[in-house]
């Protein structure tokens, strides 16, 4: 015992000296007070925080909301996981263009030391870089030169409820705050000079099947944050929380018990157990001040027989009051899912045309393969077209926006009809896409694959998975999946171009001013395309099957493109994109000499 | 506890108090017991059927697979038993669940007749050369 108290505080002086030698800045901030390594006093856990001291980024100031609602108007900054509130992922610098892109080169690089998808999108404010991990490690490292600054290990419990990995696609930023909602499901507000934590909050109670895994988002005093569970048949709900206190203000149920209109659309009792998870960020409309959330698949996944009806708001967009969660209107993509199509998809908030007019519209690439028109305002159904190159589930969408489901497409008991999209799409909610409003392209990183389907038997209990069904994946076991990167012109829904990959597309999407936009695949390659043509103009070998969310920021008038590397063998095996790329996680930061 | 479980203690416990060759106390994670006796198989066709299904309903997808070749969660048909092979300790590895990986506990959560059925077609279903 005493040998391991020894070893343990030999690890953490080892740690602190490092740190200190490396980067200067940083230093274990909770380091054993003196004394305790005393046989008789206990130590304390090993440190799991390093905060910087001096604080870093002081002087840029508090991240206001007149900073969020520009944002990326600067190129110094990216604040949103969306890049701005309308989730374009779209920045303003100029000098990455199809002459200059063949020219980049890593700048800087650094590990997560974790295994697990890589799935972050970094914020950047203050010349400091805010980036998660896999298991909920914050690290805070300087913009330019990738030195690590602060950072904060999340200590997890070891019987987490996770469908899907143990992933986490970022912070939001706001005020001196960062935040990042954990896979126990809690939301962390930290400081952003330091990495001290400023509050933490539970969201709910992690062994009822709960988790969070996406960035959340900040509209004033408020941030808001959704949850994952809906294969634990974990009633989904999106909260406000006061920035400064981390009080509660709202929270909305995405199955609300009390409305009799969504209790009509669910057989019995089957709404208590239904799910339908927030688990991704919203968007922002400043004009008509809305709130834009989407909610996932309805449990079970893929047995409805005890949940006849449309499950509302499954698989859905609901458009909401920010101050309040008063609902305005919501839109559902795919009534009675059965397939796992959550309608969590990235949201683009763009002002387009239809039908000859002008338009305040949503479009979505969405799960199950369509890709949706809304009116924004109203939430009126204009358009779905097909974006993926394999879809038959349904035989279209009809004038009001329902889907005609192919009833040989539904789940039996046992497999038979080959079923596309596949369950995880299509497009998926843990990457992002990117519009360019030069273009007038929204750029959908997609899984071409399918499957079959069969349901059984499963009883709800509490924090147990509750799927209720299997899809076999029979194009990843016969290798046949592949990858799209398509580009949809949002006037028309038709594809003007796409770029195919031997590997299902995983990994989101920036968009720049200079006309290239930045993805990578799952073979492990960084790669660049003329946002107009398709046409391909740079790949780098990151070597890690690429999950994450790329961004471009600009320092000293130098553009630095950065871009994660790193899969998780489960899911990626899944979705036909397994490989012989082994797990870990690294970001690589790509620049041009000036 | 539910009656059943009662009972499968109770009969594991005296089974280890009359001495039967090879009987164990239950010790961490694992659990060796020839106690068969007193513990049905659940392996009629019907049985098997009612097990193939609550495998597809509740251990399958994202989890366990039936073509294992894509996942982390062990394939539980090549015969490769991670916790014990025999019936009772793959029922105990359902019933408890293994700390620090995804496998939660489903002791309780299903009846003890379910996860002896899924046991059963597990092993019906196993591509065991053996």
């Amino acid at each position: 015992m005493i040998g391991s108290r020894f070893a343990r505080a030999s690890t953490a002086v080892l740690a602190l000296v490092a740190l200190v030698a490396t980067a200067g800045l940083a230093q274990a901030a909770d380091p054993p007070a003196a004394g305790t390594n005393s046989a008789e006093i206990p130590l304390p856990p090993p440190p799991t925080a390093w905060y910087a001291n001096p604080p870093v980024g002081a002087s840029a100031g508090p991240v206001t909301q007149d900073l969020l609602a520009k944002s990326p108007a600067d190129p110094s900054q990216w604040l949103l996981y969306g890049g701005g509130y309308r989730n374009f992922r779209n920045s303003p610098v100029k000098s990455l263009n199809a002459a200059t892109v063949k020219s980049l080169h890593v700048a800087w690089a650094a590990p997560t030391g974790t295994t697990g998808q890589f799935e972050a999108s970094p914020v950047v404010y203050g010349g400091v870089m805010y980036i998660t991990t896999s298991y909920n490690r914050l690290m805070a490292l300087d913009a330019k030169t990738g030195a690590f600054l602060w950072r904060y290990d999340v200590k997890l419990p070891d019987d987490l409820r996770l469908c899907c990995g143990p992933a986490n696609r970022g912070v939001a930023i706001g005020g001196d705050l960062v935040f990042m909602a954990t896979l126990d499901a809690h939301l962390i507000a930290f400081d952003r000079m330091t990495g001290k934590v400023a509050w933490n909050v539970v969201l709910a109670d992690y062994k009822d099947g709960y988790s969070a895994t996406s960035a959340p988002l900040i509209i004033g005093n408020l941030v808001y944050t959704g949850i994952a569970g809906g294969e634990f048949g974990a009633g989904g709900f999106l909260d406000a929380y006061d920035l400064k206190t981390g009080k509660q203000v709202w929270r909305v149920h995405t199955v609300p018990g009390q409305d009799a209109a969504v209790l009509k659309s669910w057989a019995g009792d089957s709404w208590k157990s239904g799910g339908a998870p927030a688990w991704t960020t919203g968007a922002y409309d400043a004009e008509t001040d809305t709130l834009f959330w989407t909610v996932g698949n309805p449990s079970p996944d893929w047995n409805g027989d005890t949940r006849a009806g449309d499950n509302l708001y499954s698989d859905s967009v609901l458009a909401l009051d920010p101050k309040t969660g008063k609902m305005k209107w919501y839109f559902q993509f795919t009534p009675h899912d059965v397939w796992d199509f959550d309608g969590n998809t990235q949201l683009f908030l763009i002002d387009t045309e239809f039908g000859g007019k002008p338009v305040k519209a949503i479009a979505q690439p969405n799960r199950n393969g369509y890709f949706y028109l809304l009116d924004r305002v109203t939430g009126k159904f204009l358009r779905a077209s097909q974006y993926v190159e394999q879809l038959n589930w349904a035989k279209g969408v009809d004038d009001k926006g329902r889907p005609m489901v192919d009833p040989d497409a539904l789940p039996q008991d046992s497999a038979t009809k080959r079923v596309c999209p596949s369950n995880l799409g299509g497009m998926n909610g843990s990457w992002s896409g990117a519009y360019d409003p030069v273009t007038g392209l929204v750029y959908a990183p997609s899984i071409e694959a399918c499957q079959t389907y069969q349901k059984g038997i499963v009883t709800y209990v509490k924090g147990i998975p509750f799927m209720g069904g299997m899809p076999d994946t029979t194009d990843a076991n016969k290798n046949k999946s592949y990858g799209l990167l398509s580009a949809i012109d949002v006037k028309t829904g038709k594809v003007k171009w796409r770029y195919r990959d031997a590997k299902p597309m995983m990994s989101g999407v920036v968009t720049t001013a200079g006309g290239v936009l930045f993805t990578a695949n799952m073979r492990g390659e960084a790669l660049a395309f003329d946002q107009a043509t398709g046409d391909k103009l740079w790949s780098f070998r990151m070597g890690g099957a690429a999950r994450g969310q790329p961004i471009v920021y600009e320092i000293d008038g130098k553009p630095y493109v950065a871009i994660p590397s790193g899969g998780w063998a489960s899911i990626d095996g899944f979705a036909g994109a397994g490989s012989i790329l082994p797990e870990g996680g690294q970001i690589f930061v790509f620049s041009l000499d000036k | 506890m539910k009656p059943k479980r009662l009972f499968l203690a109770a009969a594991l416990a005296a089974a280890w108090l009359v001495g039967a060759s090879g009987a164990t106390a239950q010790t961490g994670a694992s659990i060796v017991t020839p106690a068969t006796a007193a513990t049905p198989r659940f392996d009629a066709p019907s049985d098997i059927a009612r097990g193939r299904s609550i495998f597809i309903g509740t251990c399958g997808a994202y989890c366990h697979r039936i073509n294992a070749a894509n996942g982390d969660a062990p394939n539980l048909f090549d015969c490769d038993w991670l916790h014990g092979e025999s019936d009772d300790e793959v029922f105990h590895t359902i019933t408890h669940g293994v700390s620090g990986t995804r496998m939660v506990a489903f002791g309780g959560a299903l009846p003890d007749e379910d996860i002896r059925r899924i046991v059963a077609y597990l092993k019906s279903a196993s591509q065991c050369k053996k």
